[in-house]
Order: C-alpha cells, then structure tokens, then sequence
C-alpha cells in the first residue's frame, strides 16, 4: 500500500545496475601472483622497450611470469611503485638516480656515480643497482645544423653568449629538474629569451620548423636520426653520465635469484648506436615495443627459438581510423571494460559516502558548511596530482586510481543531497511533523523523495567527473581508455589517440543519457508540471 | 467531564487547552512570550489575533510541542503537555497550515489519509473516512481522489488541507493562518464553509489570524496579542463593549471602518 516508497526503490534499482557495471572491468591481472614478477617502466619509449626488453628475457630463460606495468607517470611515480612493492624491477638511469631520487649535486665519473647510488639505495631502501647495459642516455642541447653554422656554436659556452636572443623549447622534466635547466643556467650561467615547456614529440618538430631555436634531447633519441641536429659539447661537464640498467628490489632479486644471472646477459651488450636505431624503430616507424624488443634479444643472440613475426609492420599507419578500430576492437573493449570499472567503482564508492554524509551534515547543520567546503577541496587537487599522491599509499595499478577516483566524485554527490535535503519544500516538512510523523518518516517519505532529482543530478555530475578523470588513470599503470590516449600521445600516432578518445566521450555521452533517464524516472510524479 | 489539576485538587473551571505562566524566550534574550496564563473551553473557537511578531503563532505552536516553552506549563485535556509522546499527541491534534502545506508527491487520497495511515486504520476504513470528509468540504472524491496537489486550484487545495486535519477525528484542530493567502471571493466561501463545519462538529478549534474582521467573523473568543503579552481575552462582543488597552480599541476601529 504505502506509495510513497516508489522513487527510492528506483534509486535502489539503479544503485544495483551501477553496481553490475563494473564487474567486467574488474577482471585485470591482479599484481604479484606466485612466481610473477611486475616489470615497471616510465612513459617514455626507450624505458617501454628496455622493460619490454627485460620482460621477454625473463620469459624466455626462465620459468618466472611476468606482469607488464608500462608507462607510469615519470620518475616518482615509477620509483614509488618500486619501493613500495607495486613493482619489482624498472630500467632506471644512475645520473636520474643520484640527482631526481636521492638529491644529490651532480657528479661527472660514470663509476663513481655507480658507486654512489648503488651503496645510497642498498643501504636506504634494499633496492639493486645491476650492472650497466652499456650506453648513457645522457641529456644535450642540441641546435638544427644550419641554425648553429650561422651562429657560429659547437659547446655550451659558446651559447652563453647569444642566448638572450634564443628561444628554447624543452621538456617539463628537463625545465624542472636540478640535473636539467636550473643546474644548467648556474654552471654555464645561461639565460634564454624564452623557455617553452613542450611535449618531447612536439619539441622535435617546433626545432625543426625554427619555432624554437633550441631544445633538449636524449643522447640516444632516435629521432636524431631523422633531424638534422648538431647536439652541443658539454665543454663544462654539468651533464651527469646517466648509465641504464635494470632497478631491481633486494627482496625479489632473494626470492628468485636467477632473474640476476639472466638480466646480467644485457651487460654491456647495447651501444648508444645501437639504442638510437631501437628507439627510432619504435618512436618514428611505429614498431610495436614487443616486436622491437624481440628484434633486440634476437640480435644480442639471447633468443634460441626466435621467429620472424609474421606480420608487416609498416600497415597501421595508412588504415582509417575506422578500419584502425575495427582491428583494435578486442583491445578497445577490454580497455572500456576498465574504464567503467574504475569509474563505476568509484562512483559508488562515492554515492556510497556522500549520500549518507549528505544525511548526517542535514542533521548537524553547524559543521555542514565547513564540512562541505573541506570536502571540496579536493575538487581543486589537480586530478594527475592527486592519482600521484595515491601511489605511496596504494602502489600502482587499480586501487590507487580507484581511491582518486572515489575522492573526485564526492564533492557533487555530497553538496546535492545535503542542499537538496535541506531545501526540500521545508514548509511540508513541517506539515509532516505537526501533523505526527517522526523523523525518520519524513526523511523516508518526504525529504528523500524530494530531494531525489537533485542527488541523481549531483550523482550524474560525478559520473561525468569520474569518466573524464579516469582517462589519467592510465599514467599510474591502472589501464583504462587513457592507455592509448597516452601511449598516441608519445608516439604522435593521432589514430592511437582517437581510438581512446572516441570510446571516452562516446561512453560520458552514453552514461550522461542513461543518469537524465534515471534522474526524470526519480523525479516523484505531481513535481513534473512545476518544474 | 471532570478534569483535575496536577495536584489533584478539582477545579472549577476546566480548559481542553491550556498555558499556564508561559515564557518563550529566544536565544539572544527576546521574548516571544511572557507570563502567559491561558484557556480555551472545550468546543469552543479560539482566535489569535495580533501584528507578526505578537507571538500568537509561537502560542499555537507550543500547543502540539513543535517548539517547547523556556518556561510554565502547556496542559491538553487537562494533562501537561511535556508529559505525553509529542508524536502521538500531534496525531491527536488537527493541523492546517497556511499555505495548505500538502505534500506535493502524493495524491489527495494519500494526504487526506496520512493521519489515519499513520494510526494503521485499514484501507477499507480509510477510503470511508474520505468518502465522507471530501463532500464535507464540497470536493467529489471520484474526482478528485488521485490527482496531485499541484493540479488543484488554491482553494481545493485549502480545503484539502482542513479535511486532512480531521481525517482522524481529532478533538482538536490548529489552524495557522489557513485563508491568509487566498483570494477575497474564495477566502469568503471557505470562511462559509468553515462555520458550517463548526457547528456540524463542535471540535475546540485555535486559529491563528491577523485579519480581525475573520476572528470576528469565525471565533467565539478572541485573543489578542501584542509583543508578547495578551491585551484581551473575550467574546466579539465584550471586546466591542470594553477594549481593554487603547490597542484592543484601535483594532476594533480598524475593524469597524473596514
């Protein structure tokens, strides 16, 4: 009999159908298995490949699985993961190691670098320094040929001179860290007109055109192959050697003792020549990073059963993005499965502490307002900052960006249903206790089913918030439709950024229409024609 | 009847409602009320009358404990107020309030039945019980029964907010202002209406009004009101006869000129 039920079993109803949403998408790898080892690696293509590259050798000498976390969100991110047992090994450089991690000044001889971080990790954290690969991915300015012939420059000293007049396009790494930019300008005391911070692929192509006049550049970027680019003598030596090998934890390397002896066959085996043709396969002849690496260990002689893979690899390129799709399909909707699972979770996880903190802030007005602003806060934490902040305390993969997830969605959800509660009609509400209803039955009856449209509009906010926010969620390694957004972004591959940027808005679009759907379904009736 | 005080010692004179040595002081140290000692005989009309701010509606509020006195005592059929269960004592007092305070996602059935549902009558016994309250306020129940507050016009929907007060029988009905936002021609047919309903039921009513003309119009007794403090209780015409306070007079001239 009691009608007024209706819209809360609706609310109910739709809570159990966000609830099925994310099932599917909840199905990815769970990290550290038994016998699994986690290869980690920052979002530039030569880590990719180096940890795809120690990834398929470890596979194919010895009886170890492996979980690839590729791609996380630069140094921090990476080495946080590692400490923290989200990972077991990343391809880590020791000039990175001495400056970014431990904070030290810089330092010129290779060894001694070596030396230093290897004693610093094993005694800070019982993380190991392996034995180097071979070349130094070190960091140069570099100029276009023509452009340095004109000015007359070969060195760095050489530029101090002009560099009022220059522009500089460089990397957001290279501007911030105290090995790049800031510890460059104190050595040579460099002053540029203007410093662009660029994206690395953008970065080539701006020098190129002469939109700057300089930038920085991996010494083994294999782009530099392709540019005509004088890179300047570091007549000075500011540059610390940055010497690549794998960073593996002290745990991992006890527990499973052959994975030392199988990454030591990489010692000394890749020359700087060598890694500038891998990188320009991968970067500019968009070679898949599994392919190359395989290549690589066939080369190094360290594959007995390689085979040719069968397929071409220059096709992708010329496909439509229809076509592009179609053949991604398999991969695209596992990747939509994750987005809406880490979405949905975090949405409901949000409706599932913001409705009732809504309820008690309606009861305990005083520290509503406080409460409510506090929580909104969190709205102003830039969403790649705080899936940053979540990585010391969850590791990398889902659960991090599930919680970043869970924090943005409860701001709408929270601010509606506690306006909308306390704004529901108050003159009826009062007519409800006067006429001998209690609380809790004009909550249930009155205020709830009023106040209804407006948490939904604040749930359907959230949900767009969270779908959005969750495309970021592939630069700590949690996968999602940011995966190949991020993945095209680095290889300036536009089909690779649209196949994940199509399915996302496509998917905010479908879900915004199906919470207007649910919002007019909660909508009590006899509201309607006010509205 | 035969009421008792909380002694135990008979009274003369009896009260169904009743406030004795009221004070309502707010935070900040106004008073709403001040030293209240009043009554309201069973049966009767009470009308509280005075400018906003008088304290006539916080009065009416004590009465069914929506708001409780800083201090003195409220007793109803002759028994103290904070003593009984404020839910099941509203239950037992009609309210109408002003602008008819329906609730806007229920049907009229659903309303109209809201005291007697929450009493747990069956729906046999509720449908009967507006079968007959709706002709009583001249509302057709087939008409009417299932549609929305807000396809109603202003004066259906007063009226459905008085049936609504009576829907469980109460002995006694509180109305706050109830044709304070209705236009003059429908307000007049309610107030018609009203009077015949008076004599059809004889429930002790209280009706919080600033329109003198309506308390003379509807109530038995009068009180009038101003900062706080009572000017004069008595019928319409011994507030005629003797104004009590150069106030009550220039009231009873507004009226008068009206």
């Amino acid at each position: 009999m009691p009608p007024w039920n209706f819209p809360l079993q609706k609310l109910f109803t739709f809570f159990l159908l966000v609830l099925s949403l994310p099932v599917g998408g909840l199905l990815t790898p769970p990290v550290a298995a038994e016998n699994t080892i986690t290869v980690g690696s920052k979002n530039f293509m030569e880590n990719r490949l180096l940890a795809e590259l120690f990834a398929q050798l470890i596979e194919s000498r010895t009886h170890l699985k492996v979980a690839r976390r590729l791609g996380l969100a630069g140094t921090q991110v990476c080495f946080e993961a590692l400490r923290t047992g989200g990972i077991d090994l990343y391809p880590e450089y020791t000039g990175t190691g001495l400056v970014t991690i431990l904070g030290e000044v810089p330092m010129n001889e290779p060894s001694a670098v070596l030396n230093q971080v290897r004693a610093q990790f094993l005694k800070k954290w019982d993380l190991w320094w392996l034995a180097p690969l071979g070349f130094d991915n070190s960091y140069a300015l570099a100029l276009r040929r023509d452009r340095a012939e004109t000015l007359g420059v070969r060195t760095i000293s050489d530029l101090v001179e002009i560099a009022p007049s220059l522009r500089a396009g460089f990397g957001y790494e290279f501007i911030e860290r105290q090995d790049g930019l800031p510890g460059l300008q104190g050595k040579y005391g460099l002053k540029f007109k203007e410093v662009v911070g660029m994206q690395e692929t953008l970065k080539y192509q701006a020098t190129a055109n002469g939109d700057v006049d300089l930038l920085d550049v991996y010494t083994t970027d294999g782009r530099l192959f392709v540019y005509d680019f004088l890179i300047l003598e570091d007549d000075r030596h500011f540059f610390p050697p940055y010497d690549a090998t794998a960073l593996v934890r002290g745990e991992t390397l006890k527990r499973y003792p052959e994975l030392a002896s199988v990454l030591s066959l990489l010692t000394n085996a890749l020359t700087p020549e060598r890694m500038r043709k891998w990188n320009l396969k991968v970067q500019e002849q968009g070679e898949p990073v599994t392919r190359v690496a395989r290549e690589m260990l066939q080369d190094l002689h360290l594959l007995t059963d390689f085979k040719p893979s069968p397929t071409p690899s220059q096709q992708q390129n010329s496909q439509s993005l229809f076509v592009y799709m179609w053949n991604m399909r398999g991969t695209l909707a596992i990747r939509t499965g994750e987005h809406l699972g880490l979405a949905g979770l975090g949405l409901l996880l949000g409706i599932a502490l913001a409705v009732p903190l809504g309820l008690m802030l309606e009861r305990w007005r005083k520290g509503a307002e406080t409460m409510i602003r506090i929580i909104g806060m969190s709205q102003t934490i830039p969403s790649i900052a705080l899936l940053a902040f979540m990585i010391p305390l969850f590791g990398v993969g889902t659960l991090p960006a599930i919680m970043a997830l869970w924090i943005y969605s409860l701001f709408p959800i929270l601010r509606n249903t506690f306006s909308g509660l306390r704004d529901a009609a108050p003159n009826v509400v009062e007519t409800g206790r006067a006429l001998g209803m209690t609380e809790w039955q004009i909550l249930r009856s009155v205020r709830l089913p009023l106040a209804a449209p407006t948490i939904m509009a604040g749930i359907r906010t959230s949900a767009i918030w969270t779908l959005g926010t969750a495309t970021l969620a592939a630069f700590i390694g949690s996968g999602g439709l940011g995966v190949p957004i991020v993945a095209g972004l680095q290889l300036a591959d536009v089909n690779l950024i649209l196949s994940g940027a199509l399915p996302a808005t496509i998917l905010a679009l479908a879900v915004d229409a199906l919470l207007s759907w649910i919002e007019r379904l909660v909508q009590p009736r006899g509201l309607e024609a006010s509205q | 009847m035969h009421f008792t005080t909380e002694s135990g010692i008979p009274v003369a004179h009896t009260w169904e409602l009743e406030a004795r040595q009221i004070s309502k002081r707010f935070p900040g140290g106004t008073y709403a009320l001040q030293d209240i000692n009043w009554g309201v005989k069973q049966g009767d009309t009470m009308a509280l009358i005075g400018e906003s701010g008088s304290g006539k509606t916080t009065l009416l509020r004590l009465l069914n404990r929506l708001i409780e006195p800083s201090s003195g005592t409220i007793l109803i059929q002759g028994k103290p107020a904070k003593n009984q269960d404020p839910i099941t004592l509203r239950r037992r007092l009609g309210y109408v309030p002003q602008d008819g305070g329906l609730f806007p996602h229920w049907t009229i059935r659903h309303n109209v039945c809201l005291v007697p549902q929450l009493l747990g009558w069956t729906a046999d016994q509720q449908l009967e019980r507006l079968n007959t309250l709706l002709p009583l306020v001249n509302l057709e129940p087939e008409q009417i029964a299932d549609r929305y507050p807000i396809e109603l016009s202003g004066g259906q929907r007063q009226r459905i907010a008085v049936s609504r007060a009576l829907a469980a029988d109460p002995p006694i009905v509180l109305l706050d202002e109830p044709f304070g936002a209705l236009d003059p021609l429908t307000r007049h047919d309610l107030q018609e209406q009203f009077l015949s309903l008076k004599t059809q039921l004889h429930k002790t009513m209280v009706l919080v009004t600033h329109d003198i003309s309506e308390a003379f119009k509807l109530a038995d007794r009068i009180t009038i009101l101003k900062e706080g403090r009572i000017q004069q209780v008595g019928t319409p015409q011994e507030l005629l006869k003797n104004p009590a306070t150069p106030y009550v007079q220039s009231l009873i001239e507004s009226h008068e000129s009206a």
